[in-house]
């Protein structure tokens, strides 16, 4: 059949650069999903966009659906028919209902046994018209963070709405959607063209763009920022850093990116680099220029202009730049006066939450806590310091500098922690306090730090889980997720072998017992999944597969570190040994013991041979792992209990475990649920997933 | 400096002059030109005819500049950028046209700014005010890598779902000035061809931030915030919507004293919002039922052609 391509473009006001990349994928997903449900799948579908348009480009959709049969069942043959052959009235009245003559009707094999049926061909409909009603649907399915009203105020979407464009081989699909109709054209850059476009098809839409100052594709965008920075950096002797986020967001912003240097007073050199790069990188967006020995006073700032013939970009970014880092130079040396400390009472006047109240309660909590976490991984040579940058780990969100340039908070305290000649391990755990911000960053660099910034997710776990505001879906507010993986990340890097529950529960009994919300048993509950979930994550990266996953924190979640070490032992191990017969065991032994209350076994109720040498083995076993497991030889602990499963074979092949003798029966499960008990320490086996 | 990048206009484009030709431009869009707000507002959407006259049915639309007063941002009048009292530029356009963007590029043209020789960005940013309870979906505009104004789609004010939607455009007036005179700091943008803005206005700054920061009675302002909220009830009973609004005003006003004397607790900080907002959010409820439903009498702008 022929086949011919879909252009679809949807034309907005500037969506915002965050939503941009997920709106383009859910767009092109959607309509490529809806034309394979439709029976006329595109041979590939590509997703275009800037933040003036969202773009699909679907090749090789066929013309026309293909023709289909539909079949309509009736009444049973026998009923239908007399003996003579006849139609009853039954099958009259089926013809009738369905619009046929009687002698059209035909008997069929259905699942219920002969029956009459009306039998149609339906022809398959054009690949313009299927277009015209799914495509405005998928548009009305996508859904964005945030979405708006405008004009009359009786229609919604990201941003308003102001063109479309829809063709399928060259002709327009007509269609209306939010009050705007499809037609053949588009519009260019909004300052750098002028008119409408008419385009013709695929080929001659991305021209035209081209031609009027729109590249949208945006990983051409990006690539070429990337480039352009890169030679831009490089006439000024230096480089930029890696840092394709950035690239990413810029390449969003702009339909056409065009690239300028720039330079700043080299003064402000002089300022730590951390506050001169935020400024560039966080405010303007400008990627830095650094030289072989540090910054070099020049940035490189993307613009939405094919070129800065006049100079104006240049100077007014030049001019932006130096203010703020006059600015920033203001601040840094009006915080300097004040030290850290007389910042406190200001604190109490800064909300934390709503219902918990302010960064000064938060303070006191986090010094107790932090005290308890420092003892919890046996360095209490360290409390007095952790409790000094506890205390002093908010203040700077009360300095003019952490108000005005936010993403420098904790490195700001550790500025003037440092300035004020406090102790090394004090201003580095301030700045280090909230690290690592995500994965694949760093965890604080001492332990003081780490023990902060613990503190500090506990703390925060704690009081936004008390009051039940608990992460859903994709709405985290409280970047709760990002908390707990990042505790788990920093207990996991330090080794340290803690049972997080006590410090949990320490924390959520810090708040005050009568918040409303979830009581403390039920928000340690849920913290406990919630940590699990982290867990499993981080796991997940390491290598480990969801059953292994399973089989270890079914054992225990609360020591990440040990739980890490375990899922570890386990992945390998099963690269090396055959844990088939024995997960089998132990799924048969779940099976058979339920959840019953076991005694120990006693060796005067073994009857069979297979009994006592299971038993026997056992005990041996377990010998080895009560040296093993406590000291965390979990490879070996593995071997140790793989070892056990050909007697554990034996048993079940010999031995008839619920036999009609009830003190026999008794003493056979206690065997086996005394191994499971033992066995069960580094992995519940039962949830390994193996071919039967 | 050259003055040449003004293109037409042969002067500087002094703050008194930007004014002028950003009203004679929203005049030539149909914008009735109002005056300012006569008591202290935290920002132009404040002033009833932005915050009252989105509310219902009819269509609006106006230019005015007003004086916003932000006490906790007065630096002494040390701080290039920030001050205590500074001016804005607000349009509401009610209902936002399909061609707003076009329109505000413009308004830019006017100025002499041409939009091709320059770099200028529509980047997210959404406005929100608790104490209105009011929020709306946006962006700020940036030029050449400076933020030059706040461009509002209205979504909701006073708690009450808006429809028609109108677009608010605000012009921060001192940063166009100092950016298009490229000064280093607010008092060097000269007013008119012979004084500057700090000659104008420094002193002002100076005691506006002593008397906010050192002197202001946190009682007094306190039991203002009282009187005036059972003041604006009072009116509400009566009927008096504008009155009310009024007074709400001042209950807001008063709660930004407190909180620049460093007199509003985390625990007060939502409560005290929670007062005002409801104020607003009665006033809003107020105003609709009793104007909303009933057009009253508003000029549909002509829309003019361009100057």
């Amino acid at each position: 059949m022929k086949r011919d391509d879909f252009l679809f473009e949807i034309r907005t006001e500037e969506i915002p650069a965050a939503t941009l990349a997920g709106a383009r994928q859910d767009l092109a997903r959607g309509i490529g999903d809806v034309l394979s449900q439709e029976g006329i799948g595109a041979e590939s579908i590509e997703s275009y966009g800037t933040p003036r348009r969202l773009a699909v480009w679907a090749r090789g959709i066929p013309e026309r659906q293909s023709d289909r049969e539909s079949e309509v069942l009736g009444p049973a043959a026998s009923a239908a028919f007399g003996p003579d052959g006849k139609p009853t009235r039954a099958a009259e009245g089926f013809a009738k209902a369905q619009k046929v003559d009687v002698s059209e009707l035909e008997v069929v094999d259905s699942p219920r046994g002969r029956t009459v049926a009306v039998r149609r061909r339906v022809p398959g409909r054009d690949a313009i018209d299927v277009l015209a009603k799914v495509v405005p649907r998928v548009v009305g399915e996508l859904t964005f963070p945030k979405t708006m009203r405008w004009g009359a105020g009786d229609r919604s979407f990201v941003r308003p709405v102001r063109g479309l464009l829809a063709l399928y081989g060259g002709r327009v699909v007509p269609m209306e959607i939010l009050g705007v109709r499809a037609a053949d054209w588009t519009v260019g850059h909004r300052v750098l063209s002028d008119g409408k476009l008419t385009v013709t098809g695929p080929a001659d839409y991305f021209q035209k763009l081209r031609g009027a100052y729109v590249e949208p594709d945006a990983e051409a965008r990006r690539v070429a920022i990337l480039d352009s920075a890169r030679r831009l950096a490089a006439q000024a002797g230096g480089s930029i850093d890696a840092d394709s986020d950035l690239a990413a967001v810029l390449a969003d912003l702009v339909e056409w990116p065009g690239l300028v240097r720039g330079s700043f007073d080299p003064q402000f050199l002089d300022l730590p680099e951390e506050i001169t790069t935020t400024a560039m990188r966080v405010h303007q967006k400008f990627l830095p220029v650094r030289g072989a020995t540090g910054l070099l006073p020049h940035f490189i700032a993307v613009m939405d202009n094919a070129d800065d013939r006049r100079g104006f970009i240049a100077k007014g970014n030049e001019w932006v730049l130096n203010a703020r880092l006059a600015d920033a130079r203001f601040f840094f040396r009006e915080d300097s006066r004040e030290s850290l400390k007389s910042r406190l009472p200001e604190l109490e006047r800064l909300t934390f939450q709503d219902r918990l109240g302010s960064y000064g309660a938060k303070t006191a909590r986090l010094e107790e806590l932090a005290a308890t976490i420092a003892e919890a991984v046996g360095r209490g040579e360290i409390v007095l310091e952790v409790r000094t940058a506890a205390r002093l780990s908010k203040a700077d969100l009360v300095t003019r500098m952490v108000r005005e340039f936010t993403d420098l908070q904790g490195v700001m305290g550790g500025l003037y922690a440092r300035a004020e000649g406090l102790p090394e391990p004090v201003w580095k755990a301030i700045a280090d306090q909230y690290r690592p911000q995500g994965q694949g960053d760093d965890p604080p660099r001492d332990a003081a730090g780490a023990v902060l910034s613990l503190a500090d997710r506990f703390d925060t776990l704690a009081g936004i889980f008390r009051i039940g505001l608990l992460p859903t879906g994709s709405k985290d507010p409280y970047g709760l997720r990002r908390a707990a993986a990042g505790a788990v990340a920093i207990a996991v890097s330090r080794a340290w072998r803690v049972d997080w529950s006590g410090v949990a529960r320490k924390a959520i009994s810090l708040y005050p017992a009568d918040l409303p919300g979830l009581g403390e048993a039920e928000a340690l509950a849920e913290l406990e999944k919630f940590f699990a979930e982290r867990l499993r994550n981080s796991l997940e990266r390491a290598g480990s597969s969801y059953d292994e996953i399973s089989a270890v924190l079914n054992v225990k979640v609360w020591d990440f570190t040990d739980a890490a070490e375990r899922a570890a032992a386990l992945t390998e191990a099963r690269r090396r040994l055959d844990f088939r017969a024995l997960v089998l065991a132990f799924k048969r032994i779940r099976n058979i013991l339920g959840t019953e209350q076991l005694e120990d076994p006693s060796p005067g109720f073994y009857r069979e041979d297979a009994e006592r040498a299971l038993a026997a083995d056992f005990l041996q076993a377990r010998a080895l792992l009560e040296e093993l497991v406590p000291a965390r030889r979990y490879p070996e602990a593995l071997e140790t209990i793989a070892s056990i499963s050909p007697s554990l074979d034996r048993f079940f092949v010999e031995v008839l475990v619920n036999c009609p003798e009830e003190d026999l029966k008794r003493n056979r499960h206690a065997l086996l649920g005394t191994i499971r008990k033992e066995f069960t320490r580094i992995a519940d086996f039962s949830e390994i997933v193996v071919e039967k | 400096m050259s003055r040449k990048r003004w293109g037409k206009l042969s002067t500087m484009l002094t703050l008194q002059r930007l004014i002028a030709e950003l009203c004679a431009f929203w005049e030539s869009e149909g914008c009735l030109i109002e005056q300012p707000y006569d008591g202290p507002v935290g920002a132009g959407t404040m002033h009833p005819a932005t915050f009252l006259k989105v509310l219902g049915p009819d269509p609006w639309r106006c230019a005015y500049v007003q004086p916003s007063r932000r006490p906790a941002d007065g630096r002494y009048g040390q701080n290039p950028f920030r001050l205590a009292k500074h001016f804005q530029l607000q349009v509401i356009l009610k209902p936002s046209p399909d061609d707003v963007q076009e329109v505000f590029l413009r308004s830019l043209e006017r100025l002499g700014i041409a939009a091709a020789e320059h770099d200028i960005r529509f980047e997210e940013d959404n406005w929100e005010s608790p104490t209105l309870g009011a929020w709306g979906v946006g962006w700020q505009v940036v030029m050449d890598g400076m933020e030059i104004t706040q461009f509002t789609y209205f979504q909701q004010a006073g708690g009450i779902d808006l429809s028609p939607i109108s677009a608010e455009i605000t012009y921060g007036l001192e940063r166009i000035a100092m950016f298009l005179n490229k000064v280093d700091s607010i008092y060097d943008v000269p007013w008119n061809e012979s004084l500057t803005y700090g000659q104008i206005r420094r002193v002002e700054e100076e005691e506006l931030s002593r008397y906010y920061f050192e002197v202001a009675d946190a009682g007094f302002a306190t039991l203002l915030l009282d009187r005036w909220e059972a003041e604006a009830k009072n009116a509400l009973a009566a009927g008096l919507v504008i009155p009310a609004y009024e007074a709400t005003l001042v209950c807001s006003h008063q709660f930004n004293v407190l909180d620049a004397r460093g007199a509003v607790s985390a625990t007060d900080r939502v409560g005290l919002i929670r007062r005002v907002r409801d104020l607003a959010c009665a006033c809003a409820r107020a105003y609709v039922s009793t104007r909303g439903g009933v057009p009253v009498a508003v000029t549909e702008p002509e829309p003019a052609t361009a100057v």
